[in-house]
């Protein structure tokens, strides 16, 4: 009995033992976590391929010293970052620094507060458009170029700015990155950047049925409205694309609620079939349009009346453009045009006609609809931009967020358009019937618009990086279907001249470091006082003599012998 | 560079006391048995304080610094007292003189207390990239703690082991292991009531240390003259 008690006692201790060896490690976990002097999410520059050439920033891990835009002139960099913010950002030093393939450990630009979405800018008007042309700039210039360091984008907190205080002072006075204080290294800790393997790109159709008259055996004639949704930018994990083209979404999405409305009851359908549809690819040529066209049937194709595409209908004061490829004198463009026209009068909009050839051979598809002139259907494209843009321009890049985009323009042009299909599907062209009136049943709703475009803001939208399951994909489908008949989903690869690689961002560990000189010190000034300690033991309680007798020892020993 | 620095912190922390037992005379009469004993007899003392701990204190959401919590915490801390008190009398050592006996005691006693306070956060901390000069700190922090051990190891044994102390002294004794074992409450009420940062306190605990030693070694010294 004896016994067992003391074993009962033993265990007890045992269970202590445990809890004291369990504390332990969890404040060993807890002192692991919080290592680094400031950790940010850093967002990675875009690596891609194109027919074959390399483009955008080939690596990924970084683990250099950090450097300002102050550094010494003549000082060597290849093991570096750079940090520049955007607002002290001098575009031809970065050019030529890349043109002439200078070496370099880094890049790390540091945008201001207003691109991203949390937090809004109350800052001057003119200050925001001079920052939004620097960084459309610099975004053609790094996605044209082969760079062959990590290039990322973070955004500018209260954490780094100290530190890039700090680095700014210490390369003012000269000191190397590698001194005791004022040292900091960089550490972006991931694995080394895949291809992405067969990217798909989904195009959603919805289709809203007409009226059918009883014996009446023809196809009724149909009217395709269509945006294209994805972006290409120079960070993927930031490219939201408010404006290009989030704002053609938005408007879509209402343009299909509104006639959702309409058509639900059969005394108010239109005669008229109504085809939406949302497209990806549209910075690859509009890619995924043509692979959708050709999905349709020679039927269907040929009794698409016409097609209006939107694309960047968000940032427009007064004047929107309709961009054609058939020439204007054409009656079924006259036709579109009039009706636009009159509607946009009224509306106190003003609304010009461009006009743009396209050469078949030639596969830059400048804008959507240039796919349907391609099939011969009838197409025009709805925009507040007047000149044609190059490939991968203006397609949703690092400047394009919520601030610029105002929701009042796309409200109108939801207006226009809206207006002016309706008078053609209901054959009221010409007449001042205003049938989306303001406070009736069927006005356009501004919060629905917001809140819309809101979430495309909040929403990276790279087709390579986008599953066939991404929940925003999806999200869409639902919102097209409840506002339509029937909803398609078309899942295709995109084509070949394309390569895209992943790991788009990471998060970013900032070390304070000492140098090896510094450590080298606190050897020798610890070693000194070990000896010095020693010495005052020894002395203080042995005596001197035993001190000096212990570096005499050898000839002591030899006397004894002899 | 990082195990550098880690290396560097380690001898801070644990050289001093590897140099005391080799440089005083507890070397040449191999007193590591008792110290070996002492420092388990401190493990025993931090469990059951440990326990006490866990059992007698809120735990505060604030950081400042609460006159009730502190003064059980001081009173929990009395248990490092009795410890030392087993450690000095009841453990059965080897045939060595007084003066040894304290010293291989406080040492043993340091020793585990620096591995127990601070191998730990060391190992965790020390080898990281990032700098901080908290390592450095903390092992000039284990040096005055050594120098406390001692001292409070040389109270100790003027307390209880030694029979015939002058009637004058014996207050003073008193008074000194009193402030020598509620040194570590002293130090949380300066970093924690007065706000003091961490070199602030370290300069605060060595010099202390050193003035408590240089007193204990005055009266140990006093003692020793009436019996000799």
């Amino acid at each position: 009995m004896v016994l067992s008690k003391n074993s009962g006692g033993h265990r007890g201790m045992q269970e202590s033992m445990y809890s004291v060896i369990a504390l332990v490690f969890i404040l060993v976990a807890c002192v692991e976590l919080c290592d680094a002097a400031a950790a940010i999410d850093v967002y990675r520059l875009i690596q891609y391929d194109m027919s074959g050439s390399a483009y955008g920033s080939r690596f990924a891990v970084l683990n250099h010293h950090a450097a300002s835009l102050h550094f010494p002139p003549g000082a060597d960099l290849s093991r570096a970052v750079l940090i520049i913010p955007l607002r002290e950002l001098n575009i031809t030093f970065v050019r030529e620094y890349i043109n002439q393939k200078k070496p370099l450990g880094g890049l790390l630009f540091l945008l201001p507060d207003i691109f991203s979405f949390e937090n809004g800018g109350n800052k001057q008007v003119h200050e925001k458009e001079k920052l939004k042309n620097l960084l459309a700039e610099l975004e053609q210039l790094l996605i044209h170029a082969n760079i062959p360091y990590p290039v990322y984008f973070a955004f500018e907190n209260d954490e780094i700015d100290t530190v890039l205080v700090d680095i700014k002072k210490n390369d003012a006075i000269g000191q190397p990155a590698t001194a005791t204080t004022g040292g900091y290294k960089l550490v972006i800790p991931t694995p080394e950047p895949k291809k992405v393997a067969s990217p798909t790109i989904t195009n959603i159709q919805g289709w809203l049925s007409g009226l059918k008259v009883d014996g009446d055996t023809n196809q009724l004639p149909t009217i395709a409205i269509v945006a294209s949704y994805d972006t290409f930018g120079a960070a993927p994990a930031l490219s939201v694309g408010s404006d290009s083209n989030g704002s053609g979404v938005v408007a879509l999405l209402e343009i299909a609620r509104l006639f959702s409305l309409l058509y639900s009851n059969p005394k108010t359908r239109g005669r008229y079939n109504l085809l939406f549809g949302l497209t990806s690819g549209g910075p690859y040529n509009y890619n995924g349009t043509q692979k959708w066209l050709r999905s349709f049937d020679q039927r269907l194709r040929e009794s698409i009346d016409y097609a209006i595409c939107l694309n960047s209908i968000g940032s427009w004061d007064n004047e929107l453009w309709i961009h054609v490829s058939k020439p204007p004198e054409n009656a079924y463009i006259k036709q579109i045009f009039e009706g636009f026209s009159n509607v946009a009068e009224e509306l106190h909009i003003k609304v010009g006609l461009k006009h743009k050839k396209i050469n078949i051979s030639n596969p830059r598809v400048t804008w959507e609809h240039e796919q349907f002139s391609r099939l011969r259907v009838t197409a025009a494209t709805l925009s507040e931009i007047s000149t044609a843009p190059e490939l991968l321009q203006g397609t949703g890049g690092l400047f394009d967020s919520r601030q610029f985009v105002n929701e009042t323009a796309i409200t109108r042009g939801v207006k226009l358009v809206a207006e002016s299909l309706a008078r053609h599907i209901y054959g009221h062209q010409g007449k001042n019937v205003q049938i989306f009136a303001d406070g009736g049943s069927l006005a356009v709703n501004p919060a629905y618009i917001q809140s819309w475009l809101d979430l495309l803001s909040q929403t990276p939208r790279v087709a390579p990086f986008l599953s066939k399951n991404d929940p925003f994909v999806m999200a869409l489908k639902k919102e097209l279907a409840d506002h339509t008949d029937e909803v398609n989903m078309q899942h295709e690869v995109l084509e070949g001249v394309f390569t895209f690689y992943d790991s788009t961002s990471a998060r970013l560990n900032i070390y304070q470091v000492a140098s090896v000189t510094f450590d080298l010190l606190l050897l020798l000034v610890l070693g000194s006082y070990l000896i010095v300690l020693f010495s005052f033991l020894v002395i203080t309680t042995r005596g001197l003599d035993d001190l000096i007798s212990l570096f005499r020892r050898p000839p002591s020993r030899k006397v004894k012998t002899a | 560079m990082t195990m550098f620095h880690f290396f560097n912190c380690a001898i801070l922390t644990f050289g001093p006391h590897a140099i005391y037992y080799s440089a005083t005379p507890l070397s040449e009469y191999d007193t590591l048995g008792t110290s070996v004993k002492a420092a388990l007899v401190y493990l025993g003392t931090a469990l059951v304080k440990l326990v006490c701990l866990a059992t007698f204190l809120k735990v505060s959401e604030n950081d400042g610094f609460d006159p009730y919590q502190e003064l059980l915490k001081a009173v929990i801390g009395f248990i490092d007292v009795a410890g030392l008190y087993f450690a000095l009398t009841q453990l059965t050592h080897r045939n060595i003189s007084q003066n040894h006996k304290f010293q291989a005691v406080g040492l043993g006693w340091a020793f585990a207390d620096s591995v127990l306070h601070r191998l730990a956060p060391l190992w965790v901390g020390a080898r990281g990239l990032e700098f901080t000069w908290d390592f450095i700190l903390q092992g000039l922090e284990a040096n005055a703690n050594l120098v406390l051990s001692i001292s409070l190891a040389a109270l100790g044994s003027l307390m209880w082991l030694r029979k015939n102390k002058p009637k004058t002294l014996i207050p003073i004794i008193y008074a000194c292991a009193g402030i020598v074992a509620t040194m570590p409450s002293i130090t949380s009420y300066l970093r924690r009531g007065l706000g003091w940062h961490f070199p602030k306190v370290v300069g605060f605990e060595l010099f202390t240390s050193l003035s408590m030693a240089f007193i204990s070694w005055q009266l140990f010294s006093a003692c020793q003259r009436p019996s000799s």
